[in-house]
């Protein structure tokens, strides 16, 4: 009798250990720079909204975690990961070589490519190369503006948001802006302010893929990452967000 | 009530750094030790470790040039509006006075920071200016406030006899200021210009958000491209400090200029 009382504590132990353990999943802290519509912004009420944001928190359903946004600047938001400040970035961040030298990359969830806004006025650009002697803008530190300096001639201007590139490009201080194909199309043709200015030139001249960067080594993070983006593909979830935020 | 002391103690504190007087003839002062080490911490680094250092030495310069003509521009400005803003505060008539005393308020009241976005983008909605001109402007309606006081005060230090004597020499008022009170008063407020010039230099690194490429954003422009933050924040912060320190050197050679011919 004593011997079973034992057992049925120990087993009711067991089951409450189990029970706190899966009522509080692991919680990661991402960061994100919300000025990059329609990926990442703030909206109206003050809050993280986005493609990414939608996305990330199918992927932390589908593998069990939980996910806790800090909006950070661009501008250092890769110190901030190195320095631990959080434990992931998902900020439509494009895999490149050299960002995959010092970070680590979950599988590309998105394919994105880079595209030239310039002033309706303009009647004659095609490509970034035809800005010779001009100033082109895009956002310090992302994959538009190494595209900009590839181009020698053309003047590299870097903000600290995109959106302060595009509002630079009214006052016509700047030529164009090279950005993130559908954060081009949601300043060029969907704001209200800036659709009777600006325009999309050509298509995307890159072929990009996003990835949630981790900490060089954080494998297990990035098998959870990686799992939950599988599950989330497999299940169309994407494709979903796609239609409601990428139009 | 608290008892109110009866001495009153006056604390003074410049912008610059602690300059070595004649008097203190000591070999190892802080200005000495933090501008040669600096300088020396610079080739030490950019010889033991070229990658990254002697790279970000080569990627910044130009920022160096924008920073300092941002500098000079927005201080020679600054004196300009200052030295009206002064003037207009000292004013008899009401409606200047009036005007320069809230331009001082209002400036003075507001952050650089968000000083320089707002003249930024506002004068872009009404004007095309280039952006180096746009931030020198802006630093220079920020500074010219507190320029404003510094003329006013230097002013002001002026005894009123000196005013007094000039009209009763026959003088209008426009000659006394110009030929008297503004001479003398321009030795006394060399010194406080010259320490808004060190803090206008420091705080020049703020319109690197106005996407001016100054020494600031092509640091940051590097770092983004290759992670390295901390070696290339080591840098700008050298750079930064080696010319405080040197303008700083430069502004007290020409304060003890003016002290030896008086």
């Amino acid at each position: 009798m004593k011997k079973f009382r034992f057992l049925s504590v120990a087993a009711l132990l067991a089951v409450s250990i189990s029970a706190t353990a899966m009522a509080a999943p692991m919680n990661i802290k991402v960061a994100t720079d919300a000025t990059w519509p329609p990926m990442e912004m703030v909206d109206t009420h003050k809050k993280i909204v986005g493609f990414d944001i939608d996305f990330l928190n199918a992927v932390a359903k589908e593998a069990g975690f939980t996910v806790t946004y800090k909006n950070t600047a661009w501008d250092g938001i890769f110190a901030g990961l190195e320095s631990g400040k959080y434990d992931a970035i998902i900020s439509s961040v494009t895999i490149t070589a050299e960002r995959k030298k010092k970070y680590d990359f979950s599988d590309p969830y998105i394919q994105i490519g880079q595209i030239l806004v310039v002033p309706k006025t303009d009647k004659s650009t095609v490509t970034i190369a035809d800005l010779k002697g001009k100033q082109v803008g895009a956002q310090i530190g992302t994959t538009g503006a190494f595209e900009v300096k590839k181009n020698p001639g053309v003047e590299l201007k870097t903000y600290d948001e995109v959106g302060l590139a595009f509002e630079d490009m009214a006052s016509g201080r700047i030529s164009g802006v090279v950005c993130d194909e559908p954060t081009a199309a949601h300043f060029a043709l969907q704001r209200k302010e800036y659709s009777s200015k600006f325009k999309i030139v050509g298509a995307a001249f890159t072929h990009e893929g996003y990835g949630i960067t981790v900490k060089k080594g954080n494998t297990k993070l990035l098998a959870l990452l990686n799992k939950g983006i599988k599950a989330v593909k497999a299940k169309k979830i994407d494709e979903k967000l796609r239609k409601k935020w990428l139009r | 009530m608290a008892q109110t002391p009866n001495t009153q103690i006056k604390i003074e504190i410049g912008e610059g750094a602690a300059i070595p007087v004649k008097s203190d003839a000591g070999l190892f002062t802080a200005w000495r030790i933090a501008f040669f080490g600096a300088i020396l911490t610079c080739c030490y680094l950019a010889f033991v470790k070229p990658d990254p250092y002697l790279e970000i030495f080569r990627f910044v310069p130009d920022g160096i040039l924008v920073t300092f003509k941002v500098t000079v521009g927005a201080i020679l400005l600054a004196s300009i509006i200052g030295l009206v803003a002064g003037l207009g505060r000292i004013s008899g008539n009401r409606i200047i006075n009036g005007t320069a005393s809230l331009y001082v308020e209002v400036i003075r009241g507001i952050p650089l920071l968000v000083q320089i976005f707002y003249i930024y983008y506002a004068l872009g909605r009404f004007v095309k200016i280039p952006d180096m001109l746009s931030a020198i402007i802006a630093m220079a309606v920020c500074y010219g406030a507190y320029l404003g006081e510094v003329f006013r005060a230097g002013i002001q230090s002026i005894p009123k006899g000196q005013m007094e004597a000039a009209l009763s020499l026959g003088m209008t008022r426009g000659q006394a200021l110009r030929q008297v009170i503004l001479p003398q008063a321009f030795r006394v407020v060399l010194p406080p210009i010259g320490n808004e010039f060190i803090a206008l230099l420091k705080d020049s690194s703020l319109v690197s958000i106005i996407a001016v490429s100054d020494l600031l954003r092509r640091g940051r422009e590097y770092a983004s491209e290759t992670f390295s933050y901390f070696e290339t924040y080591t840098v700008i912060a050298l750079i930064y400090l080696v010319m405080t320190l040197f303008f700083s050197k430069l502004i007290s050679l020409m304060e003890e200029r003016l002290n030896a011919d008086r």
